[in-house]
């Protein structure tokens, strides 16, 4: 718990350094508070956690998971910003404190104990979004993307709490143990209530993951924002979310898996092919990555559709393959639309002859994505096909599998343009520190492809 | 923590929505059926105040007004919070004390905040 009250405390430090006028200590200080607190999360591993603040929050191994994983992205995240956010505005300051607020709200998303805090941490953070969606104040994309997201996020938080509110009516508690008890003392008479209360849960939740049919805001807000906080929130905040989604589901609503896996498996097959048609179509690689990012959500929905021991490692594993991915084609993508104004596939032509790093980086990312072998994309599918496998859900798998084939192709779009097509562009200039996230994100991407147990049996 | 409420018992809830909903359309309809109905130019003019009325009321006006109002706003709902705990003062101890004084202390950072930022200052 001491990693949340450092990180609210760093938000509030960094908000005071803007107003003192110290504006390059902001990005150093920002990087070393995360550290921090990403090593204060992980001293907590198998301490044996019980719920603290009259069992509001439990900081348990699930989410000293998410929470490493969240703030590790953030890191990679933040290190690309340089310079970033000066070429918007001068309230530099400002933008890093909102995110590390959104961080906390996440942190409270993966730790919660209580159905309040999993609305308290969802709204920390959606509120965060709703600004950072709309910081190039000048733009309409960036004013639409704002607008948008908080229409559709307090429509979502509106279906959420009416769920939440009939778990209460049915349990007479928000605290997810009693919930749990609730579930399994009457396995034969739970009131209605209970039902209906759950499948509100569900379209909130899955409002906030961007997941068809829930999914109509995901690619315009995730590319009229900033692209630096598109990337934000496809890996980190999908991340959160899954987290959110997998621990109630994990921990109260188990025992009811023949009820709830229908409509999400309806869910998840109506996602994939959503995001993975409509990917197809993009000419803007950004709005491709958009839609890739809602069949990702698709996928991720495996582990909980095929709910068991094994969903964790299999969302962990997925959402850092994933993250890292998306890292990497953001910050090319950031690189490329600073230099050539255009985030269509054919900016991306030549880049394979002028640099040839950062196009192989590219690549690594895009196989990734795609689930090509030796990646690690391919493991974090695999994982979550054989769990899905290993509870007979045969013709889900093959329904994901053609996905799958769908989405090499237009992954490999922007390969095709960077390798076998010509320009006469000038080459793209790299700073050393994008140049070390490319780096350092591919190296993790081929390291977790080919020997994934590092992070697969942490469960 | 056994729930032992039907549906039935949620039953005066639905009479108490109806009564509230026939009262309105009940009163409506009766003033618009016996009222009488004379209108002059006076009678449509809006009311403000017994002054008479300068053109459209929506026009842009400055966003200093929205801010001043919107951080009044935040600084004013914490109060309810106060209350709460002074009525629990003794309960809550030493431990309260510190927990009040570190929530104030964060409002306190963010009215330095605002401050700072001249968010106050009119010109």
């Amino acid at each position: 718990m001491s990693a949340l009250i450092t990180l609210s405390v760093l938000a509030i430090v960094v908000l005071y350094l803007g107003l003192f006028k110290a504006k390059n200590a902001l990005l150093p200080v920002t990087l070393v508070g995360l550290a921090v607190v990403l090593g204060l999360a992980v001293r907590e591993w198998n301490s044996n956690a019980a719920p603290i603040y009259s069992s509001m929050m439990l900081f348990d191994n699930f989410a000293v998971a998410f929470t490493a994983i969240c703030v590790f992205s953030t890191m990679l995240i933040l290190l690309i910003s340089k310079d970033y956010f000066e070429r918007i505005s001068e309230h530099v300051a400002e933008y890093y404190a909102i995110i590390l607020f959104a961080l906390t709200g996440i942190l409270v998303m993966v730790s919660y104990h209580n159905l309040s805090m999993l609305f308290i941490g969802i709204e920390i953070m959606s509120v965060s979004l709703y600004i950072l969606a709309g910081i190039r104040k000048k733009s309409y994309s960036s004013n639409e993307a704002a607008l948008k997201y908080f229409l559709m996020g307090a429509f979502s938080t509106g279906f959420l709490l009416f769920g939440i509110t009939l778990l209460y009516g049915a349990t007479g508690s928000f605290d997810i143990a009693v919930i749990k008890n609730y579930v399994i003392s009457n396995p034969t008479h739970i009131s209605p209530l209970f039902y209906s209360g759950l499948l509100l849960l569900i379209v909130g939740l899955c409002f906030k993951v961007g997941v068809a049919p829930f999914h109509f805001w995901a690619p315009d807000v995730y590319e009229g924002s900033p692209s630096l906080i598109s990337v934000f929130m496809m890996t980190v905040v999908k991340t959160a979310g899954f987290a959110a989604f997998l621990r109630i589901f994990l921990f109260c609503f188990a025992p009811l898996h023949d009820f709830w896996m229908m409509p999400l498996m309806v869910i998840t097959i109506l996602t994939l092919f959503i995001g993975n048609i409509s990917a197809l179509y993009q000419h803007s690689f950004k709005r491709m990555l958009a839609f890739s990012s809602v069949s990702h959500a698709g996928y991720m929905l495996f582990a909980i559709v095929a709910l068991g021991s094994a969903s964790i490692n299999a969302v962990i594993l997925y959402a850092t393959a994933y993250s890292v991915a998306s890292i990497i084609a953001f910050a090319v993508l950031i690189l490329v639309k600073r230099q050539m104004g255009s985030d269509n596939y054919e900016s991306f032509n030549g880049l394979g002859r002028k640099n040839p790093f950062m196009a192989f980086a590219l690549t690594v990312a895009m196989l990734s994505l795609a689930g090509i072998p030796l990646t690690a994309g391919f493991i974090g599918k695999f994982m979550m096909f054989s769990s899905a496998l290993s509870e007979y859900h045969v013709s889900l798998v093959v329904l994901a599998v053609i996905n799958a084939v769908i989405g090499i192709f237009y992954y490999l779009r922007v390969v095709v343009s960077m390798y076998f097509k010509d320009s006469d562009q000038h080459v793209v200039q790299s700073t050393p520190i994008f140049s070390f996230v490319l780096a350092f994100s591919a190296i993790v991407t081929i390291v977790l492809g080919v020997y994934p147990g590092l992070i697969s049996n942490l469960f | 923590m056994e729930a032992q409420s039907t549906s039935l018992n949620y039953l005066p809830i639905i009479f108490q929505l109806l009564v509230a909903l026939g009262f309105v359309v009940f009163t409506m309809t009766l003033t618009h059926l016996i009222g009488p109905k004379r209108k002059t130019a006076d009678k449509l003019v809006a009311f403000e105040s017994g002054i008479k009325s300068i053109g459209n009321a929506r026009q842009p006006f400055s966003i200093k007004y929205f801010l001043v109002a919107i951080l009044f706003v935040l600084f004013d709902v914490e109060v309810i919070f106060m209350y709460p705990w002074a009525v629990n003062f003794r309960e809550f101890g030493l431990n309260g004390l510190i927990e009040m004084f570190i929530f104030m202390g964060t409002l306190l950072l963010g009215f330095i905040y605002i401050i700072k930022k001249r968010a106050l200052d009119w010109d």
